[in-house]
């Protein structure tokens, strides 16, 4: 062994969360352990968005000298898996800790059959090595609830490895052997053996320096078309081999959709740059062109249509996740989350507004009423529920003076009246 | 003197008892000849699917009626071929015919041959004098059950008391136990016809064995039925035999989603003890967006009369689409509503409905595997696009294994392009298909298909 990996021995941590969950009406805490990488002497950690989310309360790192010391979420991105935290450095100094930190190596040059290490905390047991090979160096899939319900995979291809990776390996390192981090642990094939997926460290090095540039996500750029590869169908297009990529979808009421794309259409050039989507494996880096574009831009279009090609102008919007901010109004019993544009735009409604129910809590109020989960609340007594902030104030307007209070609900389609009562 | 009082009480019981005995099973003998069992065959697109159910003659035409339940409303009416009639207790088939489906009772009307007809009665003549009698609490009733098709569809007995009577919003009486085969009649102690079993009721259980400790099941028992509609909802309405096969015409308001309001939201607005519907949508083009329906509008009283407060509250909903399937296209009736704070008076005048999915014009590709189906104002409805400019087509049926299939094609999926071009109409899709149909030379055809917002090209490879 070389002696970079013992340093990076000394760089991996067992990070301990404390995080608070809304699903069931109410505020509850749950636990979870994961692996991570010191990347800097300034106490900075990488580890995976499903192992630390904003979500997180408390957030506890074991260093390899087997000392605890706080540490606070800095950056998260669960379009990449990725979560950013940041050491207790004053903890750090007053107690006189010491750590080392491990270097990003170049993922761009692993090649299949190449041997690599996994070192993280599987199922809470600490410093665990384990030995593999890269098994495939560009492995596509998305997962559109991959990171506890959140969208992922859409901007990254994956390392594929056999070094055993179990649940607890999440966020620590895969290394290969003189040390150098080239992928962060990240999930298995459940009920398959030795399918592991690490999320490349030229992601990681792209998001860690985008997560410290904005101080904290990573903004992208979302126009609204669902690609899928070509492969095949040249000739139905009359295409030449290596030109173009499918647009599969187009997402209604997006700024694609606005500016007349179709479903069917041929992707040909984006502001010149010509694009060449003929296997999956080749969508992602055409997702992150469109995503690294800045927010509110025209981008040119050349797109085929049948036998004619034409621009077409499309202007940026910024790319959000279905999934928006949650909350549990505790005196209901009732647990919401924000329908975002994405939320809205997939359930075909109307507009952004109002919230998601996405559980209540037997024998409360609004479980009492009627209301349950899925439902759509978009009216409380005469106040459209355009924010959070409407339904957090109506629930302390409640709890000074309980009153009846009306709702009003979608399910589906169809809208429905109920009083929520003390 | 016991002697004396023993002998006094067997005198005056003896009559009663004597009667009971003999005379039921003479009514049953004469009513078993008011059932029958209908069977016919759907066939689809790769089967013929027979189907079994219970009817009652209802006059001496040999009109039967057999509950809504018994046919699929997904099922053109051209599906439905074969339709036989057996006599209680008679493996002996013969041919009927299928009248339609009123709307507002909900019964489909089949016919009996003539040569049937002779030996049928109908269960008018058990109707009594004047008003249906209702009966009373605890009353004692009977009905008939059919066996099945193995058994020769025998008759028998089935007696209970009533336990309760609801409306919802027919006025059914519900008894201690099965009291009648779905869709067969249902008698008091004088013969008298009181009503006709309704489909029954689920019923809830728990399920324990080895592994599972009291898991609840809900059962609904379909053979027969404790639950029965009263006369005075049957008899009024036997007349209501379809003029036309399809069920037209067939009355339409488009007020899409009528969602019951409770109680409480009803003493929050002010309405106290008055019952209303919510309008989730009005349907563009629709008789009641003509009238200046708007969404979210409170139906509180129909030409004048508040509606009813019923139990459970969702069937008030019931109650106003009754009221509607009730009148014809062109009819008029007055709705108030509660706008906001403010209450409004509206006139709508009813229209026709617009082409059910059952009566959509389809075909089936054998060679692709999957059936084309016209895209219909129900369509539009339920994937939330204009019906004024519908275009493309619906795979009504993918054929499992087939090149359609394998393509990725599910039921269901909005056809929006063929190869390339624009699925008009379903005039035009069909004349496209057929064409590749026939083409043997042809290797693939390329759809655009439409499912749940998103869209996908699908690729089918005919060789």
């Amino acid at each position: 062994m070389k002696r970079g990996f013992k340093q990076l021995l000394e760089s991996v941590v067992k990070i301990d969360v404390r995080e608070v969950a809304f699903e069931a009406g109410t505020k509850r805490f749950t636990g979870g352990i994961g692996s991570g990488v010191i990347l800097s002497a300034d106490g900075l950690v990488l580890t995976n968005a499903h192992v630390a989310s904003p979500r997180a309360v408390e957030i506890n790192v074991t260093l390899a000298n087997l000392e605890r010391v706080s540490a606070k979420l800095v950056g998260w991105d669960h379009w990449t898996d990725l979560a950013l935290l940041r050491i207790d450095l004053v903890e750090v100094k007053r107690r006189s800790l010491k750590f080392s930190h491990a270097d990003l190596g170049e993922s761009g040059k692993l090649f299949p059959g190449q041997e690599v290490f996994a070192v993280g905390t599987p199922h809470g047991l600490t410093r665990t090595v384990t030995r593999g090979i890269i098994s495939n160096n560009n492995r596509y899939f998305e997962d559109t609830r991959g990171v506890n319900g959140y969208e992922t995979g859409t901007f990254n291809t994956w390392l594929q490895t056999d070094a055993a990776i179990n649940p607890g390996n999440s966020g620590g390192p895969l290394v290969t052997n003189d040390g150098k981090v080239i992928g962060i642990s990240s999930r298995t094939y459940l009920g398959a053996n030795n399918l592991g997926f690490a999320i490349p460290s030229s992601t990681a090095q792209r998001v860690v320096a985008g997560m410290l540039r904005e101080g904290g996500g990573i903004t992208r750029s979302y126009i609204g078309i669902v690609p899928k590869e070509l492969q095949d169908l040249e000739n139905f297009y009359s295409l030449a081999l290596n030109t173009g990529m499918l647009i599969n979808s187009v997402e209604p009421g997006s700024p694609a959709a606005k500016a007349g794309l179709r479903s069917g259409d041929i992707l040909l050039t984006l502001n010149g740059a010509s694009i060449d989507g003929r296997f999956p494996e080749q969508l992602p880096p055409i997702q992150n062109l469109i995503a690294n574009q800045p927010v509110g831009a025209s981008l040119k279009l050349t797109v085929k249509r049948g036998t004619e090609t034409r621009d077409y102008a499309v202007v940026t919007e910024k790319l959000e996740s279905r999934v928006g901010e949650e909350w549990a109004l505790e005196k209901w019993g009732l647990s919401v989350r924000k329908v975002s544009r994405a939320y809205a735009r997939e359930n075909q409604l109307d507009d952004a507004s109002g919230v998601v129910v996405i559980g209540v809590q037997p024998g409360f109020p609004a479980a009492a009423a009627g209301v349950s989960r899925g439902d759509i609340i978009t009216k409380i007594n005469d106040q459209l529920v355009l924010s959070l902030d409407v339904i957090k104030a109506a629930q302390a307007a409640y709890e000074t003076k309980p009153e009846p209070t009306l709702f009003e609900v979608q399910r589906n389609r169809r809208v429905s009246l109920y009083i929520l009562k003390p | 003197m016991t002697f004396r009082l023993l002998f006094f009480a067997a005198f005056l019981l003896a009559p009663a008892a004597l009667r009971a005995a003999a005379d039921l099973p003479a009514l049953w003998a004469e009513r078993v000849k008011c059932v029958v069992s209908v069977e016919y065959v759907t066939e689809t697109e790769t089967e013929r699917r027979p189907t079994i159910s219970m009817g009652t003659v209802i006059d001496t035409r040999g009109t039967i009626i057999i509950p809504s339940g018994a046919i699929d409303p997904r099922a053109a009416t051209w599906q439905l071929k074969d339709f036989k009639v057996y006599l209680p207790g008679d493996a002996a088939s013969s041919p009927a015919e299928y009248l339609g489906q009123d709307a507002f009772s909900g019964w489909h009307f089949v016919r009996a041959g003539e040569t049937t007809r002779a030996k049928l009665t109908p269960v008018t003549v058990f109707a009594g004098q004047g008003a249906s009698p209702v009966p009373a609490l605890a009353e004692f009733v009977w009905g008939i059950g059919l066996r099945n098709k193995d058994e020769d569809f025998a008759p028998y007995i089935m007696q209970s008391h009533v336990a309760l009577i609801q409306s919802l919003p027919q006025r059914t009486a519900i008894a201690q136990h099965e009291v009648a085969g779905p869709g067969l009649p249902v008698f008091n102690r004088d013969g008298v016809l009181i009503g006709i079993a309704a489909t029954s009721f689920g019923q809830s259980f728990l399920q324990f064995s080895r592994r599972n400790r009291g898991d609840p099941v809900l059962l609904v028992n379909v053979e027969e039925s404790s639950a029965f509609m009263l006369a005075e909802e049957i008899l009024p309405n036997l007349g209501r035999i379809p003029k036309h096969v399809s069920g037209r015409p067939l009355a339409w308001l488009g007020a899409y989603g009528l969602e019951p309001m409770d109680r409480d939201v009803a003493k929050f607005l002010k309405l106290e003890a008055q019952s209303g519907a919510v309008v989730s949508e009005v349907l563009e083009g629709s008789p009641a967006e003509k009238a200046g329906l708007k969404d979210r509008d409170i139906i509180l009283a129909l030409d004048g009369k508040p509606l009813p407060s019923l139990k459970p509250e969702r069937v008030v909903v019931t109650w106003l689409e009754r009221e509607i399937d009730r009148r014809v296209p062109g009819d008029t009736f007055a709705l108030t509503v509660l706008r906001g704070s403010a209450r409004v008076e509206l006139k709508a005048v009813l229209g026709e409905e617009p082409k059910l999915l059952r009566e959509a014009d389809r075909k089936y590709y054998d060679r692709l595997g999957f059936t084309a189906r016209e895209f219909v104002y129900g369509d539009a409805i339920e994937r939330r696009v204009k019906a004024a400019e519908p275009s493309g087509v619906v795979a009504h049926f993918v054929k499992p294994s087939s090149p359609a299939a394998i393509a990725g094609l599910r039921q269901d999926d909005w056809i929006k392009e063929i190869d390339g071009a624009e699925a008009t109409s379903f005039t035009v899709v069909a004349a496209k298909l057929a064409e590749i149909e026939t083409d043997q030379a042809r290797a693939e055809f390329v759809l655009l298909v439409s499912r749940s917002g998103e869209t996908a090209v699908l690729r089918i490879k005919l060789k």
